[in-house]
C-alpha cells in the first residue's frame, strides 16, 4: 500500500521538476528613464533598446562599456571617399526566427523604411543623408551618403534591422500603428517573440539558431509596472530578478540578495534659459548662476557622491580639454556678476521641470535658496512632460529657466538637435534657443570628419566654447542603478539614454 | 418598474452627453496634446512631419469639430483608436474591464459581508470593548486612502511576511485560477477597507435605531430566539439606508481601484485611464469617461430598484 503511493509520489515530484526545469528570468527591463513600456515599433521608438535588442538584431553595437563599435549582423565594414560611402559585410549564415535568410536586401529595406515619412520613423534625423543604398550581392551593403557623417556608425548601434519578407506586405504608412508588432514579430536576435499579455508581460523563448548560440536560458519575461516603486518591491521579494533604481532605491535593496550595478547615465543635467528672454542674454547673469550653485556640496551631500560635475555639455572626459572653467562655488563673485549685468533682484523666475523624482524635488528647492542668497528669486515648479515639451515648443516661448537633462553620449553628435540653432522648435529639440555660430561649426565639423584624433581635437573645442558661452548651465552627470538578483550568472546591464545600444551577450545570461 | 427603470436610463443619456462634453472641454484645457506626449523630449521631429502626424491624429481641426466628430463616431459604437498603439478603444477597454471587474467586485463582495458583519456584532454589543475597537477600525479605515493602504500592504503581506505576491495579476506562463485568487486576495482586501468601514459605521447606527422599536421588543417578548430578532425583524429593517451607502459609494471604490491597479500592477481600466492620461490620449480618456459614468450611473440605478426588493413598500411610479 505504502509502495505504490511512494512511488506516485516520486512521480508527481519528477513530473513537477522537469516542469520547472525551464530556466527563466523575469525582469522590469522597461522600468525607468530608458524604458519604453509596450511600444514595440522599433521605427519609431526613442527608448526602450535593451528589450527590443533581445529579439531584433542592429548592424552594429557598443561595448557595455561604450567605448567602441564592434559588430551585430555587420562582420566587418570599410569607410571610404572621405566618409562618404560605407561598406558593410553581413554575418553568414544568420536566419530569422522564421527560418528565412536574413539578407542584405533587408538591411535596404529596413533603412528606406526609416527614411520614409510615411512610417513616422524618428530615424529620419540621423539617416537622411544616406543618399543611396546599393546591395551588390546578400552579404554586402554600401551605402553613399550625400554628405559625412561620423555619427553614422553611433545612430545604427540603435536601429534594428527589419525583415523584409513579413513587412514589405504592410503599406509603410500603416506600419507606426500596425498590429504586426505585437502580435508575432520576428527578427534575429538572441530570443524568439512567445507571447504579450497587455498591461503584465511579454514572454520571450530561446532561439536555438541565433548567430552566437543558443541563449543559456529557455524563456526571458518582461513585466510592466506602473509605478517603479512596485517593481523593486517585486525585486526584493523575489518575484522579479532585475529591475531598475533609483538612488534611494540602492539603499533600501541592500541585504535583500540584489546587487547593485551603476553607471554613469549619458545625461547631462543643466540650467537652461530661455533664449529668447532679454533678461538671459547677458552672459554675466548666466555665469552668476554657475558661481552661485554649489555644486560639489549637492552632489556629496544629495546624490551621495553619485554624480559627476560637468563643466561642459560634453561630459566624456576624452572630449574635456584643460583649462576649463569649473565655475568653483563663489556667492561673492555671483553677486557682483549680476549687479554689473544689471539684474532686477525684484523679478521672480520660474524655474521648470520635469523631473518628478524626490531626489531632483530636493536639488532644485536647494538650488533656489542658493539663488536667493545671490539676489536672483526663481520659482520651481514641476509640470509633467507634455506640459514642459507645450510650454517650451511655443512660437513665442514665455518661459523663465528649466532645470532639464540631455543625453550627451556615447557620441557628442546626439547634441546638435539640442543646441544647433537651425534646430529651435518646430524644426528640432533646441528648446533654449541656443544661437552660437561656434557651437553650430563644432557639430557640422564633427559629423563631417572621420578621423579619430581630429574629432576629438573638434569635440574638446566645443566644450571650451560651451564653458565660457554657457548656452546651459551645465551642473553634473548623475549615476543611474539597476539592481540585479544575485542567482543571476554573466548579466549585463548598464544605464544608457533609451536604454541597450550594447552588447549585453544576452546569450550568456544565465539564473542559478 | 419596468417603466420606471426605462425612464430612469432615458434620464442618464443627457447626463452622460454632458459628461463627455464637460471632460471635452477639460482636456482642451490642460497642457501638452498627445503629439507632446508622443514625441519624446530629445527627439528631433520636422516641422512637415509634425503636421502629418497632427492630421493623422484629427488634432488639426478646431476643437468643437473634434468633439462633434468623436460623438458621432462614439453613437455607432465607435470610440476612436487609442494613440498610443492604434489599437480600437473599445477593444482596449474590453480587455481589461474583466481584471476590473474581478478586483471591483471582489473588494465590493468582501466589504458588504465584512462591513454588515461587523456593524452587526458591534450594534449587538453596544458600548463594549468589541465595539469601541471596531470603531477606532472604522475611523482608520475610512481616513486611510487606499494608495497608502495599498504600500503599507504590498509593505507587510508580500514583501516581510511573504504570503501574498507583489502584485501583478497572475504568475508569467502560468496563470488559472488559483493562481489569479492568490494576486487577488490582497488588493480585494484593502479596495474593501473602506466599504467595511463605512458599512459598518451605517449598519451599526441603523441597527441601533431599529433595535430599541415596539416591534422588536414584542418579538423578543413571544420568544423568539435572539439570532433570528436580529436577523429578521432588526436587519432586515435596519438595511434600507444601508443600501443607499452601498450604491453611493461605486464613485469612491471606481476611485480607489484606479490607483490600487497602478500600484498592484494590476492589468484592468484604471491602469488604462491613468496610462491614457499622462500620454494626453484623448479618445481613450473620452472612452473611459464615458464607461466609468455609464458604470456609475447603473450602479445607482441598480441600488433604487433595490430598495423594492428589500422594502415592499416602496413602490415605484
Amino acid at each position: 500500500m505504502l509502495r505504490p503511493a511512494l512511488l506516485t509520489l516520486t512521480l508527481a515530484l519528477t513530473a513537477l521538476g522537469t516542469a520547472t526545469a525551464d530556466k527563466v528570468l523575469t525582469g522590469a527591463f522597461d522600468v525607468g528613464p530608458g524604458g519604453a513600456p509596450q511600444l514595440f515599433n522599433p521605427l519609431t521608438n526613442s527608448a526602450g533598446y535593451t528589450w527590443l535588442n533581445k529579439y531584433y538584431s542592429t548592424l552594429v553595437l557598443y561595448d557595455a562599456g561604450f567605448k567602441k563599435i564592434s559588430g551585430d549582423l555587420a562582420s566587418s565594414w570599410t569607410i571610404a571617399d572621405g566618409g562618404k560611402s560605407y561598406t558593410f559585410v553581413l554575418r553568414d549564415g544568420v536566419k530569422w526566427h522564421d527560418g528565412m535568410p536574413f539578407t542584405s536586401k533587408d538591411v535596404k529595406f529596413s533603412l528606406n523604411l526609416a527614411n520614409n515619412p510615411d512610417t513616422g520613423s524618428l530615424f529620419a534625423a540621423k539617416f537622411n543623408n544616406i543618399k543611396s543604398i546599393q546591395t551588390p550581392n546578400a552579404r554586402t551593403v554600401i551605402l553613399t551618403l550625400s554628405k559625412p557623417n561620423a555619427a553614422l556608425l553611433d545612430g545604427l548601434t540603435g536601429f534594428m534591422i527589419l525583415p523584409e519578407h513579413l513587412l514589405n506586405k504592410i503599406a509603410p504608412k500603416d506600419l507606426r500603428t500596425s498590429a504586426w508588432w505585437r502580435t508575432n514579430p520576428v527578427g534575429t536576435g538572441p530570443f524568439m517573440w512567445s507571447r504579450y499579455v497587455p498591461d503584465q508581460y511579454v514572454e520571450l523563448k530561446a532561439n536555438p539558431n541565433y548567430f552566437k548560440g543558443r541563449p543559456k536560458l529557455d524563456r526571458l519575461i518582461n513585466r510592466y509596472f506602473k509605478e517603479p516603486a512596485a517593481a523593486v518591491l517585486a525585486l526584493k521579494s523575489g518575484d522579479i530578478q532585475f529591475t531598475y533604481l533609483s538612488l534611494d532605491d540602492t539603499k533600501s535593496v541592500q541585504g535583500s540578495g540584489v546587487n547593485v550595478i551603476s553607471g554613469p547615465s549619458q545625461v547631462v543635467n543643466f540650467i537652461g534659459f530661455n533664449g529668447t528672454d532679454p533678461r538671459f542674454s547677458d552672459v554675466r547673469v548666466r555665469q552668476a548662476v554657475e558661481y552661485a550653485i554649489d555644486k560639489a556640496t549637492i552632489v556629496k551631500q544629495l546624490y551621495g557622491g553619485g554624480a559627476d560635475l560637468a563643466s561642459c555639455v560634453v561630459t566624456n572626459t576624452k572630449y574635456q580639454p584643460k583649462g576649463l572653467n569649473a565655475y568653483a562655488y563663489d556667492p561673492a563673485k555671483a553677486k557682483a556678476l549680476l549687479t554689473a549685468a544689471k539684474w532686477n533682484s525684484g523679478d521672480t523666475v520660474e524655474l521648470m521641470t520635469y523631473y518628478g523624482d524626490q531626489l531632483s524635488k530636493d536639488v532644485l528647492v536647494t538650488i533656489q535658496q542658493m539663488l536667493a542668497q545671490v539676489g536672483m528669486k526663481v520659482t520651481p515648479r514641476f509640470v509633467d512632460t507634455p506640459t514642459y515639451n507645450q510650454t517650451l515648443d511655443k512660437a513665442k516661448p514665455t518661459f523663465g529657466m528649466v532645470y532639464a537633462g540631455s543625453a550627451n553620449g556615447p557620441d557628442p553628435d546626439v547634441l546638435y538637435p539640442n543646441l544647433g540653432s537651425a534646430f529651435a522648435p518646430p524644426n528640432g529639440t533646441n528648446r533654449m534657443r541656443v544661437d552660437v555660430p561656434a557651437i553650430d561649426k563644432a557639430f557640422d565639423d564633427g559629423q563631417a570628419q572621420t578621423q579619430a584624433a581630429q574629432r576629438t581635437r573638434i569635440y574638446q573645442n566645443l566644450c571650451s566654447v560651451s564653458n565660457q558661452q554657457l548656452p546651459w548651465d551645465t551642473l553634473w552627470t548623475a549615476k543611474r542603478f539597476g539592481g540585479a538578483s544575485s542567482s543571476l550568472v554573466n548579466f549585463v546591464w548598464t544605464p544608457a539614454p533609451g536604454g541597450g545600444r550594447y552588447d549585453d551577450h544576452a546569450e550568456d545570461w544565465d539564473i542559478k | 418598474m419596468g417603466l420606471y427603470a426605462l425612464r430612469r436610463i432615458l434620464i442618464s443619456i443627457p447626463i452622460l452627453l454632458a459628461i463627455t462634453a464637460i471632460i471635452f472641454t477639460m482636456l482642451q484645457f490642460t497642457p501638452g496634446d498627445p503629439l507632446d506626449a508622443y514625441i519624446p523630449p530629445d527627439q528631433v521631429i520636422s516641422a512637415e512631419q509634425r503636421t502629418l502626424l497632427k492630421q493623422q491624429l484629427g488634432l488639426d481641426k478646431p476643437a468643437p469639430v473634434q468633439y462633434l466628430i468623436w460623438l458621432e463616431h462614439a453613437v455607432h459604437g465607435d470610440l476612436g483608436y487609442r494613440i498610443k498603439n492604434g489599437q480600437p478603444v473599445g477593444l482596449e477597454l474590453l480587455r481589461r474591464l474583466p481584471p476590473t471587474l474581478l478586483l471591483m467586485g471582489a473588494g465590493m463582495g468582501l466589504g458588504i459581508v465584512l462591513g454588515i458583519f461587523f456593524g452587526v456584532v458591534a450594534a449587538v454589543r453596544r458600548y463594549t470593548a468589541l465595539d469601541n475597537g471596531l470603531t477606532l477600525l472604522a475611523f482608520l479605515g475610512i481616513s486611510t486612502p487606499p494608495f497608502l493602504a495599498g504600500l503599507l500592504g504590498l509593505y507587510i503581506f508580500a514583501l516581510k511576511l511573504h504570503w501574498f505576491p507583489a502584485g501583478g495579476f497572475e504568475t508569467p506562463g502560468q496563470g488559472g485560477v488559483l493562481d489569479i485568487a492568490r494576486h487577488l486576495i490582497l488588493p480585494a482586501l484593502i479596495l474593501s477597507l473602506l466599504y467595511v468601514a463605512v458599512l459598518m459605521r451605517y449598519t451599526r447606527s441603523s441597527m441601533l435605531e431599529v433595535i430599541h422599536q415596539d416591534y422588536v421588543r414584542t418579538a423578543s417578548a413571544k420568544g423568539v430566539a435572539t439570532v433570528r430578532v436580529i436577523g429578521k425583524h432588526v436587519l432586515r429593517n435596519a438595511l434600507i439606508p444601508v443600501v443607499t451607502v452601498i450604491g453611493a459609494n461605486i464613485a469612491n471604490l471606481i476611485g480607489g481601484a484606479v490607483f490600487l491597479e497602478s500600484i498592484f500592477s494590476w492589468p484592468g481600466t484604471g491602469q488604462l485611464y491613468l496610462d491614457a492620461i499622462d500620454a494626453r490620449d484623448y479618445p481613450m480618456i473620452m472612452g473611459t469617461t464615458l464607461i466609468l459614468a455609464a458604470t456609475i450611473l447603473l450602479a445607482n440605478l441598480i441600488t433604487d430598484l433595490m430598495y423594492g426588493l428589500i422594502d415592499p413598500r416602496i413602490r415605484y411610479t
